[in-house]
């Protein structure tokens, strides 16, 4: 009886194996790359209907976060400012700048500017901003230097892997509550001490004085 | 090593806690649902025409199809939008809470509501007012959800056709122009104690003189009404104090149920918290045709026909009369006719010993709906015992009468009426068979309706306007003590509707009011306050008037009038001829209509929370029926199966004729059937369309509670009920799941701090013994030093299940439909089991009831936990066992698991899909949820969807607003323990009797940890080591050890109790441990 497969194809099983052992991680770790936040949301950069700049407010003026944030230091959402807080300044300065004519249209007709969404949490996620913010976590840790932003952009990934890092280790997030709005912010240095090695150590500190115990096993710290 | 318990024979003798009659001969159905989570059928695939396999193909095809286009990957564009300008006191995402009232016709119920960005979404008592303090019933609860029915009435409508506010204005200001002195007008309203209405009808009467004002109640209290004007005199009238009492007789009077509110059952448990072996309670005796909760809880119950509730009470009037030497009441008892009751003559000798025996101190309470004679001669009995002035005080009736449906009606005939305005109520359903309202109402020329739904009474009418519901509207309202309160709107009308004071105030002459204008006028009348400013805002703020209550006015019971009124024979049950009507006979039965402790009147026929809650004692959902008792059952030859399946049987009173499914329920009285009222709506939306049988058809103007004569014919068709009794049956029988004990006994106990905890197999099963350790949980000293627990008082527990509904509000439970119940899936994380108790197989017609709330255990060693292969329920160290829904696969191994079967799949989107879609495949059928239903959602809680479990979280949701709550308020001064009791579980919150309490059992300032040490604690299964954090506290019972019967009571636990019976070699093993 004739061979029914050629010669070659004795090799065929190891090939395959050999394939296999090669695109089986390639395709994993493709999936476990392109398909996770780190990918598909950081540097998520929309334009908004007013380009706001976040550099110009937040870092030349220095204004702080909370005079448009108002409600972060109080309320699981931090609110987008209504078009009322843009017009305490703007009623007065750059008022013939064309870029704010959407708050104009939207004071006058009582129309809400629809800002673009950057940061969003899924719907089973309970993010809460003032247990944060109140606790010694800056606005930094989540959403960058927005105070160099022209435009804001996504800067991390925020997926569950990212928040469970530091509700694991917060000593490495915590700060002084008089320093939460300040982006720029590092801790004092004790002599040649590293700046990682500094904040580990005022972290420590700060958790233990505070009681800091971010629910890190808990599932329903986040989700109910 | 698994270690298998076998139960215990059960003895021959002694008690036995049973759910169903099913149970008691142990069909196959019920051993279904025992054995099994999800019984035969249930877990199935039930895809219609779509089998399994071609299911898979056709789910393959489609994961091709959507792999083709990549576009669904990316996150779709969202906005934030922000108000132009801040709104005062509003901060995006966070609650304010209004207090307000919800008008009744037993009193505005003072509430707080909670608002989220404007919506309301979570209605909870008053904590400040004394009639709530925090507390609601179920239907109360239940309202919000008709906010946003979206089968509500959305547009004004001119002779069917839609039209629009300014139009109707319009036309409404050529009706009151063209008015005159108001001849031919009439006003027809609902029974709501509002002092800006009774203004606004006093300048009515001045504008338009010769107007006439109805107010109809179908469930009104217009007997007790008549009763207490003619015993204690015109204008006033009795109010119980019933936690003065010593003694209560209930006759056919639900006070804990539908004939009550939260007070009265506070009132009562409040002598009912028995503590310590010294602790006395109250005791209370009940009378009544059908099992209410109120019987439930009662300590010695008779059941009796409603037409023998006045011969009993003429009975009991002559046994008091010769106990208390008052000649007066045995003439006026002697000279009542009444239908002649029979019963143990042994009974009332002894009950009436008892009251007699605490004089001053004793009460007797007679069903409002009664006919007036017997509430005259229950009257006189409470005069007789010294109890006016003591547990009875009086009140004065603050509205001025009104006239009467029937009076209407005649006028209606007449055609004297040429515009008649039907303000809420709903007259062409409701109103008794015998008026033929129907036709009445087409003969008006003009009738303008307002109303919540386009019913019934809606059908012919020239004008519907919408009525704006409670929480979008401005009024006040008087609480059942009689104190001022509040109604302010949390939301502008939805669909731009009116509410009751926009159309009187049009009749009154004035313009529509667009805000509480009115209401201040009348507060200003009404408190005449030094500084208006701040009162008003007070005023609101705490939804009531303070010192407002009414004042307690002396009443002198009017012997001569009472003899009058009983020997004229004005009971609606005499017949014309004045002979005594006949108890039930051979082939003649009587139907009393009972008012539906779900629906109301009918009023709630729509709410799909209200519709699915079990009845408290049937257990019936989706449905009335003709409850009937066993005896009564087997004499006609019907049943109601096992699987639901009831025998339809025909009822004709005087020519009128209903067909209804019948339902054996134990603990009836024979020869009487009961049918809720509020059912069978031919014009209502989606939710209540198809639901049960009219009961109003057989009601008359002359029987409007029962009818006697009533004939019945088996048709041989049958239904299919839902009833929900056999659901989520345990493992384990009677002591292992309900304890009790007589006060006697108890007392005896007190040496013995184990006496409730070593009870079923408790008392049989060896020690546990862990082979292995748990992480650790939260101790007092930890840095999160919370763990959360729970205690449930069955002694003060009525059933009423106003926990159900507070917790379907506040946990976002979708509701099933009829279809999904039958098959077992209702979702309600608490649900009530009834037990009831009888001596062996005897007296299934008459057994005792116990009712449970069960929830999530929060087992330390959680059975569920260990079975889940993808960590979707895992525990937290504050001792929840918590849900990840984004983590669930629907394996269903944890529901299998649970010893407690308090797991819920959700086997389709019941929250995406229409109720009777649910079977269409899913690719081809519509989603979406209703708009409107999506702005009463709870944010804080998931939405869950399908092939997802879930289960009560303890509302971890409130517990973690309270943890962040205290860490934004302490920041950086490390004291993180929330403040004990700051917060509670809906359940607890909504408990009228407290029977609940939920806190940090790690806190010893916290209720909780208080309660759960207490002699009377145990816990469910404790031989099964799952360490729940949900203690029960047994039962006490109080009986009158001279009373017939009450041996059997006494026996009540002793077969259970390991003291009395030792099974050492039950607790048999399944191998060496």
């Amino acid at each position: 009886m004739a061979n029914i497969f050629p010669r070659g194809s004795n090799l065929l099983p190891i090939k395959l194996v050999i394939c296999g052992m090669v695109l089986v991680p390639a395709v994993t770790g493709a999936m476990w790359y392109y398909f996770t936040p780190k990918y598909t949301r950081v540097g998520y950069q929309p334009a908004q209907p007013v380009p706001f700049p976040h550099d110009i407010h937040a870092g030349q003026l220095g204004m702080d976060c909370r005079y448009c944030h108002s409600f972060v230091e109080v309320a699981a959402h931090s609110n987008v400012p209504t078009t009322q807080v843009c017009m305490n300044c703007h009623a007065q300065v750059q008022k013939e700048n064309p870029k704010l004519a959407p708050l104009w249209e939207s004071w006058k007709t009582g129309k809400s500017i629809e800002w673009v969404q950057i940061h969003k949490t899924p719907d089973y996620v309970y993010f809460n901003h003032s247990a944060h913010v109140n606790r010694g976590v800056s606005c930094v840790s989540c959403h960058g230097r927005v105070d160099k932003m022209a435009v804001v952009y996504h800067a991390e990934p925020q997926s569950m892997d990212w928040c469970l890092e530091c509700h694991r280790h917060p000593e490495q997030a915590l700060r002084p509550l008089d320093q939460i709005t300040n982006l720029g912010w590092s801790p004092p240095l004790a002599g040649d001490q590293s700046r990682a090695d500094a904040q580990e150590a005022l972290g420590l500190q700060l958790k233990k004085d505070w009681k800091i115990n971010p629910p890190d096993m808990n599932c329903a710290g986040c989700h109910r | 090593m698994k270690r298998i318990f076998q139960h215990p024979e059960e003895p021959a003798t002694g008690k036995k806690y049973w759910r169903s009659l099913g149970q008691l001969s142990g069909t196959p159905e019920f051993k279904g649902w025992l054995e099994r989570e999800f019984p035969q059928g249930a877990a199935e695939f039930n895809g219609g025409d779509v089998s399994r396999r071609s299911f898979l193909q056709l789910m393959g095809a489609s994961m091709a199809l959507a792999g083709l286009s990549f576009a669904g990957c990316r996150r779709p564009e969202k906005h934030l939008v922000p108000f132009t300008r801040g709104v005062e006191w509003s901060i995006p995402g966070k609650a304010l809470f209004f207090a307000t009232s919800y008008p009744t016709r037993k009193g505005a119920a003072p509430l707080v509501v909670a608002t989220y960005d404007g919506r309301p979404t979570k209605i909870e008592g008053n904590p400040a007012h004394p009639v709530s303090k925090g507390a609601t019933d179920l239907l109360a609860q239940a309202s919000i959800l008709d906010l946003y029915d979206p089968d509500r009435s959305r547009f004004f409508l001119e002779k069917g056709k839609p039209s629009d506010t300014a139009t109707f204005e319009k036309a409404l200001d050529e009706l009151i122009k063209g008015a005159g002195d108001g001849t031919g007008l009439a006003f027809l309203l609902e029974d709501h104690a509002s002092p800006t209405r009774e203004r606004l009808r006093g300048l009515i009467a001045q504008k338009l003189p010769k107007a006439t004002w109805t107010v109809y109640e179908p469930l009104g209290s217009d007997l007790a009404d008549e009763a207490d004007g003619v015993a204690f005199g015109e204008g006033l009238a009795a109010a119980p104090t019933i936690e003065k009492a010593d003694v209560i007789l209930a006759l056919d009077h639900d006070f804990l149920g539908t004939d009550g509110d939260v007070a009265a059952s506070r009132a009562f448990s409040s002598r009912r918290k028995v503590e310590g072996p010294d602790s006395k309670m109250n005791r209370l005796y009940a009378v009544e045709t059908r099992y209410t909760i109120t019987g439930g809880i009662a300590d010695h119950r008779l059941r009796l026909p409603a037409s023998q509730i006045g011969g009993f009470a003429a009975a009991l009037a002559v046994e008091i009369g010769a106990a208390a030497k008052d000649a007066g009441l045995d003439a006026l008892a002697r000279a009542a006719k009444f239908a002649t009751a029979s019963f143990d003559p042994q009974w009332v000798k002894e009950l009436a010993a008892d009251l007699v025996a605490s004089k001053g101190k004793s009460l007797v309470l007679a069903g409002p709906r009664q006919p007036a004679a017997v509430q005259v001669v229950v009257a006189a009995i409470n005069a007789a015992l010294g109890n006016i002035g003591q547990t009875v005080t009086g009140r004065k009736v603050s509205e001025k009468p009104a006239q009467s449906l029937v009076q209407l009606a005649r006028d209606l005939a007449d055609k004297k009426v040429k515009t008649l305005v039907i303000i809420g109520g709903n007259p062409v359903y409701n109103a008794p068979a015998d008026l033929d309202w129907a036709n009445l109402q087409a003969g008006v020329p003009t009738v303008v309706r307002v109303g919540h739904y386009e019913d019934e009474s809606s059908v012919n009418a020239t004008w519907h306007v919408p009525l704006a519901h409670y929480l979008e509207s401005w009024g006040d309202g008087r609480a059942s003590d009689g104190s001022y309160v509040s109604v302010q709107p949390m939301i502008l009308p939805l669909y731009g509707g009116w509410s009751d004071l926009d159309v009187l105030a049009k009749f009154a002459g004035l313009p529509k009011p667009t805000g509480p204008e009115l209401v201040r006028e009348t507060f200003a009348a009404v408190a005449k306050p030094a500084d208006f400013v701040t009162a008003w805002a007070k005023f609101l703020h705490d939804g009531f008037l303070e010192a407002s209550a009414a004042l307690p006015e002396a009443l002198t019971f009017n012997a001569a009038a009472a003899t009058k009124l009983v020997t004229a024979g004005t009971a609606p049950a005499a017949p014309a001829n004045g002979s005594a009507p006949a108890a039930p006979a051979n082939d003649s039965y009587e139907v009393v209509f009972i008012a539906c402790p779900k629906v109301d009147d009918g009023r709630f026929n729509n709410n799909g929370w209200l519709q699915e809650v079990p009845d408290p004692i049937t257990k019936l959902t989706w449905d009335n029926a003709a409850l009937i008792s066993p005896k009564t059952a087997k004499k006609l030859g019907v049943e109601t199966d096992e699987r639901g399946t009831a025998d339809i049987i025909e009822i004709s009173v005087e020519k009128r004729t209903i067909q209804i499914p019948v339902l054996v329920s134990p603990g009836h009285a024979d020869g009487s059937i009961s049918i809720a009222l509020g059912y069978g709506r031919t014009s209502v939306g989606r939710i209540g369309g198809g639901t049960g049988v009219n009961a109003y058809q057989l009601r008359t103007t002359t029987a409007p509670y029962f009818a006697v004569g009533a004939s019945v014919r088996v048709t041989g068709k049958r239904h299919q009920l839902a009833i929900t009794q056999e659901h989520g049956v345990l493992e384990g029988r009677g002591a292992d799941l309900t304890r009790e004990a007589t006060l006697g006994e108890y007392k005896e106990s007190r040496d013995d701090k184990t006496y409730f905890k070593t009870m079923g197999m408790d008392a049989h099963a060896p020690k546990n013994v862990s082979l292995y350790t748990n992480p650790p949980l939260n101790t007092a000293e930890s840095i999160d030093p919370h763990a959360w627990g729970m205690t449930v008082d069955l002694n003060t527990c009525t059933g009423c299940s106003a926990c159900m509904v507070a917790c379907q509000a506040e946990n976002n439970i979708p509701i099933v439909g009829k279809r999904q119940v039958i098959d077992g899936r209702e979702m309600h994380w608490i649900r009530t089991d009834r037990y009831f108790a009888s001596e062996g197989d005897k007296d299934l017609d008459d057994p005792e009831l116990v009712s449970q709330p069960m929830m999530c255990q929060h087992c330390e060693n959680a059975p569920c936990e260990t079975v889940c292969p993808v960590n979707a329920t895992v525990h937290s160290q504050d001792g929840l066992n918590v849900m990840a829904y984004n983590r669930c696969i629907g394996t269903r191994y944890c529901a299998n698991n649970c010893p407690f079967k308090v797991r819920r799949f959700n086997f389709f989107d019941y929250n995406e899909r229409k109720l009777t879609e649910l079977r269409k495949w899913n690719l081809i059928s519509e989603r979406g949820m209703e708009d409107s239903l999506k702005l009463g959602k709870n944010p804080n809680v998931t939405v869950r969807m399908r092939g997802v479990m879930e289960k009560c979280t303890f509302c971890v949701q409130r517990i973690q607003e309270a943890k962040i709550a205290t860490k934004v308020a302490e920041r950086d001064s490390g004291k993180v323990r929330i403040p004990a009791d700051a917060f509670t579980s809906a359940c607890a919150q909504v408990c009228p009797t407290g029977a609940i309490t939920f806190g940090d059992i790690n806190n010893p300032e916290s209720a909780v940890s208080k309660v759960r040490v207490s002699e009377r604690g145990y816990r469910l299964l404790e031989y099964l080591n799952v360490n729940s954090r949900v203690t029960y506290l047994a039962r006490i019972r109080n009986p009158n050890m001279k009373m017939p019967g009450t041996e059997k009571i006494g026996a009540a636990m002793k077969s259970h109790h390991g003291h009395s019976e030792k099974h050492e070699a039950a607790g048999a093993t399944g191998g060496g441990h």
